[in-house]
């Protein structure tokens, strides 16, 4: 049954991306975006086991403080959609906490930062 | 007396006396004869017979030679298809991960495992090819691959886990077995019910307990699926009936083969069908260890914090917090180091000024190391040895 031949290519990944995210969709992307940042929450005790392996390391990774969604995905072999349906998945049962990304600084005023400019080279230049 | 005698109708009841005597032993002669005959007329007959019969079975069994061995092959194509078009879908998955494809990639992903395993399934059942090699894996995640490989695996749930594995060549026959059990589980039970999962360790060794809420079997159909589960099931790909039901079949040959049990004989407490697979000692191992993900890129990544060594350490053990499932704790203690405050806190402004110092010469002496790379390929590692004195 097992020939030389079976061992030439290595197979894929035993357990499906689909089946780790159980079929869930892909979260909005306002509700979890790549720079939204992840921690695991603060009051959870014990952790059920029903969480799949995938999941129990995704909280390890978010124990630590806060991640970014990529970050975590970095972190895992998976796809970066499917650690965000599974982000998605153990906020809504609230394992983890998301913030949404600091705000971009305003750009300050280009003819303002051009008078500063030539303020400086009229007094050192 | 004398007149007796000569009375010539005694002389002619004699006579017929001898003519019938004669006759009746010649009678009698030839029905023996006919019936010796007629014997052995029966037994050219039943001899013929039982050729005929032979020779029948031995045709079907050519030609059921010459079926499996077609399938086989059209099958072994298809497989090989199957499983490179998976590779194929994760390598897709990965390059387009943050797109809305993901979501149809992932389902298309779902039907081509469906359409893996009903290769493979036709496959067992004509000794064919099983599929690509397989590393041990844990029991969880050879149930959760036979999960994938049925339609509606959102309806299967895994209520518990075990800290076993699966020893490598067991891995795809237990998975496919599974998942034939799911197939069915799940067809015949109504959709909005769910099918459980449950993994046990037993004496014997670990039980995976598949429940469904169906409507059950009966007695006639209990029969049939014992039937097809021990060793006098059928054995030819015709009798498998139309539309074909290869699940059980698939499942006793799989059992026999590789050694564990099936029973689907109870009933599950939600009314449907309990089946129970038994996996012997000899077919677990050890909780296999997770394969580090992404190992070469987290670990060039570090470099630098490396002379921090023990720092990672103290860490380490708030994240595990009593988990169940043992695993590589490598990539997980990166991530507390990579978090800014503890690190900068940690080091004084002279080691982290002599560690960026190091850095600095570092780099410098592998550039001149390339620079004379250009001139003598071989001095690659003195040069960088070199590096390690200054520092």
């Amino acid at each position: 049954m097992n020939g030389p031949e079976d061992f030439e290519l290595e197979a894929a990944e035993l357990v499906r991306p689909y089946v780790i995210t159980k079929g869930r969709g892909l979260p909005d992307d306002d509700q979890l975006s790549l720079i939204t940042l992840v921690t695991a929450a603060p009051e959870q005790v014990q952790r059920p086991l029903r969480l799949s392996p995938e999941e129990q390391r995704l909280l390890d990774l978010c124990s630590a403080g806060y991640l970014s969604v990529a970050e975590i995905a970095g972190h895992t072999r998976l796809p970066l959609g499917v650690v965000r349906i599974m982000l998605a998945g153990l906020t809504e049962a609230g394992y983890l906490i998301t913030r949404p990304p600091v705000a971009r600084a305003r750009l300050a005023d280009k003819e303002l930062l051009e008078e500063v400019l030539s303020g400086l080279r009229a007094k050192f230049g | 007396m004398t007149e007796y005698i000569e009375n010539p109708a005694l002389w002619a009841l004699v006579v017929l006396l001898l003519i019938v005597i004669a006759v009746v032993v010649r009678q009698r002669k030839a029905a023996m004869a006919l019936r010796q005959e007629i014997a052995g007329l029966r037994e050219y007959y039943s001899d013929l017979e039982h050729h005929y019969m032979q020779s029948v079975a031995a045709a079907q069994e050519q030609a059921e030679e010459a079926t499996k061995t077609v399938l086989k092959s059209a099958m072994r194509t298809l497989q090989g298809l199957a499983a490179e078009q998976q590779l194929i879908l994760s390598r897709l998955q990965t390059k387009h991960g943050e797109s809305v494809i993901l979501q149809d990639l992932l389902e298309i992903d779902h039907t081509n495992s469906q359409f893996g395993r009903r290769a493979q399934s036709i496959a067992v059942l004509c000794d064919g090819w099983l599929g690509r090699h397989r590393d041990n894996a844990s029991v969880y995640d050879v149930v959760r691959s036979a999960q994938g490989r049925v339609r509606h695996f959102r309806r299967v749930e895994i209520l518990s886990q075990v800290d076993f594995g699966i020893s490598s060549r067991a891995v795809e026959p237990v998975a496919l077995a599974l998942a034939e059990l799911l197939d069915n589980a799940t067809s015949y039970s109504s959709p909005d019910t769910v099918v459980e999962i449950n993994i046990r360790t037993v004496p014997k060794g670990v039980a995976i307990v598949v429940d469904d809420a169906g409507v059950g079997m009966n007695d006639e159909e209990r029969a049939r699926a014992e039937r097809l589960l021990s060793s006098d099931r059928v054995k030819s790909v015709a009798g498998l009936g139309n539309p074909p039901q290869f699940g059980l079949a698939v499942i006793g040959v799989l059992s026999e083969r590789f050694g564990f049990e099936v029973s689907v004989d109870s009933s599950s407490p939600y009314g449907g069908v309990r089946a129970v697979v038994l996996l012997p000692h000899e077919l677990l191992t050890s909780m296999p260890e997770k394969k580090a993900p992404a190992p070469p890129m987290t670990r060039s990544s570090v470099p630098p914090p490396q002379p921090n060594g023990p720092e990672p350490v103290p860490a380490s053990p708030t994240t595990t917090d009593g988990l169940p499932l043992r695993r590589r704790k490598r990539p997980m203690a990166i991530v507390p180091g990579s978090a800014p405050t503890p690190i900068a806190s940690a080091r004084s402004g002279a080691e982290t000024a002599a560690i960026m110092g190091a850095f600095q010469r570092g780099t410098r002496s592998g550039r001149a190391a390339r620079g004379d790379d250009a001139d003598q390929t071989s001095s690659t590692r003195g040069s960088s040895s070199e590096g390690h004195e200054f520092s």
